[in-house]
């Protein structure tokens, strides 16, 4: 078994992942992408401290399982807004959603 | 585990050690491969003699054998035979390749499914999320196939299909919620040694019709058949699959209605109990095919139904019953009323 | 380091890592989304591995089989003639973001490193069964379950309410 360090380590190179894709990409929907892996890095980190607990705790396991739901709505709501800017400005390159009305 | 073999003379009784062990029998031959090809392949000859004689007709009869038996054999050479056409600007390696994913994803969770009390191949202890969560898959599989089939019909079917399984995994799930809170975990070996002394049919009897009606939608079988209506969608979502592909296609379509049977008997008709003069796997694919048959023969005698309404019913009617289930269930086991039938 | 390296370790930090990279890199917006799905099982892979079955087959059910399918389904009805053609879009500030994104996970990494010692090496003995799970959710944290179901119908319902087309 690896030693909990290891996930911690997966855990943080998840998230910088998910970080570049947020910070650098311009396509809506990618940047969604990286908000779900951002997510799972965390989740990954909850249930790797409530394993290696002394003794192993669920509540870790709770925390992720509210967090699989809030992620999972979160990106239900985020695409319909995706789909609402692109009806409205015909693109969904951030770059250009820049203008607050209309 | 068994000692690799180190010498010469060590390999023979190495390679008997494996293949009389428990997992190699149960993966490859019993509730595993070779039983689940020749159940499957017997599936689709079944369901065209079947719909044969409901039709008044006579069905496969000339494929070697009595009655046509190598039929699904004849079928399978004809197919591979034909040219696989894949459509312009279609996405090849998804349109080639999902297919088999949906074939390998019909047959996992029977690594879950318990034909005996010792003939499972993985007995978890979330045995039932675990075909929840493979259940779920079909669904967006199905989508990336229409999408990749890069067509009209396909792509419309796709929706229509994608739109179907989902509304209709919901009530299927809560139902089976109902027959967890009877059995008392999600152990699907344990819930069937809880219908030791009655099927699970009996006390969650509606939980049972939602199941089974939402069962059906899944399959994608009459009346629930829209997705691939002949005069409105050609074929629905496979319309583009020809030759080796339809196979693999139409494999997975069967197995995944043997996969529902063997779990409406694991969940409602008590698995493999049964009086002890037929051994336990014996008693389960009796049961299995049964359900099966009764899944089947709708085909042959109903009408069609329209694909919004089939959806509204999905997501109101179908899961206020299945709520309405968990509720009596809560209520006859707080009550009590379940112990004189051993629950 | 004297332990030798767990398989399913490596197999499956290779395969989260390189899905998730992929997911962003991929030309296509479905392979991305494929991508992110082999990315999610391979997380569900580590929860198994951590001893939380039934958290990784809810991570399977609710991101692969229902955040993929509404990524899918956004991504097929967002397509444009030229929606491709700007694919590898990335806002012109790639080195900036690789250097934010390399710091953050460098100093994360690098405080775990450094507290390495101090963090148990194995997990200690006892097991998490799923029988756990739900008195703890329903008894300890009854408010939160509520409000949970509250806030999904809302979300739900605002989804549908956004997405919705206006005669």
């Amino acid at each position: 078994m690896p030693s909990l360090v290891s996930y911690i380590i997966v855990s943080a190179a998840l998230l910088g992942i998910g970080i570049y894709g947020l910070s650098v990409k311009r396509n809506a929907i990618r940047i969604l992408f990286a908000v779900e892996l951002i997510v799972n890095a965390a989740n990954l980190n909850f249930v790797a401290f409530a394993r290696y607990m002394n003794p192993p705790n669920v509540t870790g396991q709770v925390i992720v399982f509210y967090s699989i739901a809030a992620a999972a709505m979160e990106a239900a709501v985020g695409l319909a807004l995706i789909l609402v800017a692109f009806r409205l400005n015909s693109t969904i390159d951030v770059r250009k959603l820049n203008k607050l009305k209309g | 585990m068994v000692n690799l073999p180190t010498t010469p003379a060590d390999i023979l009784p190495f390679i008997i050690a494996v293949v009389t062990s428990h997992t190699f029998i149960t993966l490859v031959i019993f509730p595993g491969f070779i039983h689940l090809t020749i159940v499957v392949m017997f599936l689709t000859w079944y369901e065209r003699k079947l719909l044969a004689r409901i039709q008044l007709r006579i069905g496969p009869l000339y494929a070697g054998g009595p009655g046509g038996i190598l039929q699904p054999i004849a079928d399978g050479v004809k197919l591979i035979f034909k040219e696989v056409m894949i459509p312009y600007k279609a996405d090849k390696p998804l349109f080639l390749g999902i297919p088999l994913a949906l074939v390998f994803l019909g047959a996992l969770p029977f690594a879950v499914i318990p034909f005996g009390q010792h003939w499972v191949i993985a007995n978890l202890d979330v045995g039932l999320v675990f075909v929840f969560a493979v259940a779920s898959l079909f669904p967006s599989m199905i989508l990336i196939f229409a999408w990749a089939s890069n067509s009209k019909y396909p792509f419309l079917g796709g929706l229509r299909s994608l739109f179907q399984q989902v509304a209709y995994e919901i009530p299927m799930w809560i139902s089976a919620l109902s027959v967890v809170m009877l059995a008392g975990s999600l152990n699907l070996v344990q819930i069937v040694n809880a219908q030791q002394k009655t099927w699970f049919i009996v006390p969650a009897f509606l939980s049972f019709i939602v199941f089974f009606i939402a069962t059906m939608a899944e399959l994608e079988r009459l009346p629930f058949d829209l997705p691939s209506a002949e005069p409105e969608l050609v074929a629905g979502w496979f319309t583009e699959a020809s030759g080796a592909v339809f196979m693999v296609i139409f494999l997975a379509l069967y197995m995944k209605l043997y996969l529902m049977s063997s779990l409406i008997t694991v969940l409602f008709l008590g698995g493999w109990w049964g009086p002890a003069f037929l051994p336990q796997p014996v008693w389960f694919i009796l049961k299995a095919l049964i359900v099966a048959t009764i899944i089947i023969i709708p085909r042959g005698v109903y009408a069609r139904l329209r694909v919004d309404l089939l959806i509204k019913v999905g997501w109101t009617r179908l899961l206020i019953i299945a709520l309405a289930n968990v509720f009596i269930t809560v209520v006859l086991l707080s009550t009590g009323v379940l112990s004189a039938w051993g629950l | 380091m004297s332990v030798p390296p767990d398989i399913t370790f490596v197999v499956l930090t290779t395969v989260t890592l390189l899905a998730a990279i992929m997911a962003l890199q991929a030309k296509e917006l479905i392979y991305g989304a494929i991508s992110l799905a082999i990315s999610f099982i391979g997380i569900a892979g580590f929860f198994v591995s951590l001893d939380a079955p039934y958290l990784a087959m809810l991570q399977i059910a609710v991101y692969v089989g229902a955040v993929v399918v509404l990524i899918l389904f956004t991504i097929m009805l967002v397509r444009r003639e030229e929606a491709d053609k700007d694919e590898t879009g990335e806002t012109g500030q790639s080195a900036a973001g690789l250097w934010l994104a390399g710091l953050l996970a460098v100093s994360i990494a690098g405080i775990a490193a450094l507290a390495g010692p101090n963090l148990p090496a194995t997990p200690p003995p006892g097991n998490l069964p799923v029988s756990q799970l739900g008195p703890v959710l329903a008894g300890a944290y009854p408010v939160p379950l509520v409000i949970l179901a509250l806030l999904l119908s809302g979300a739900l319902l605002g989804a549908l309410v956004l997405a919705k087309v206006d005669k």
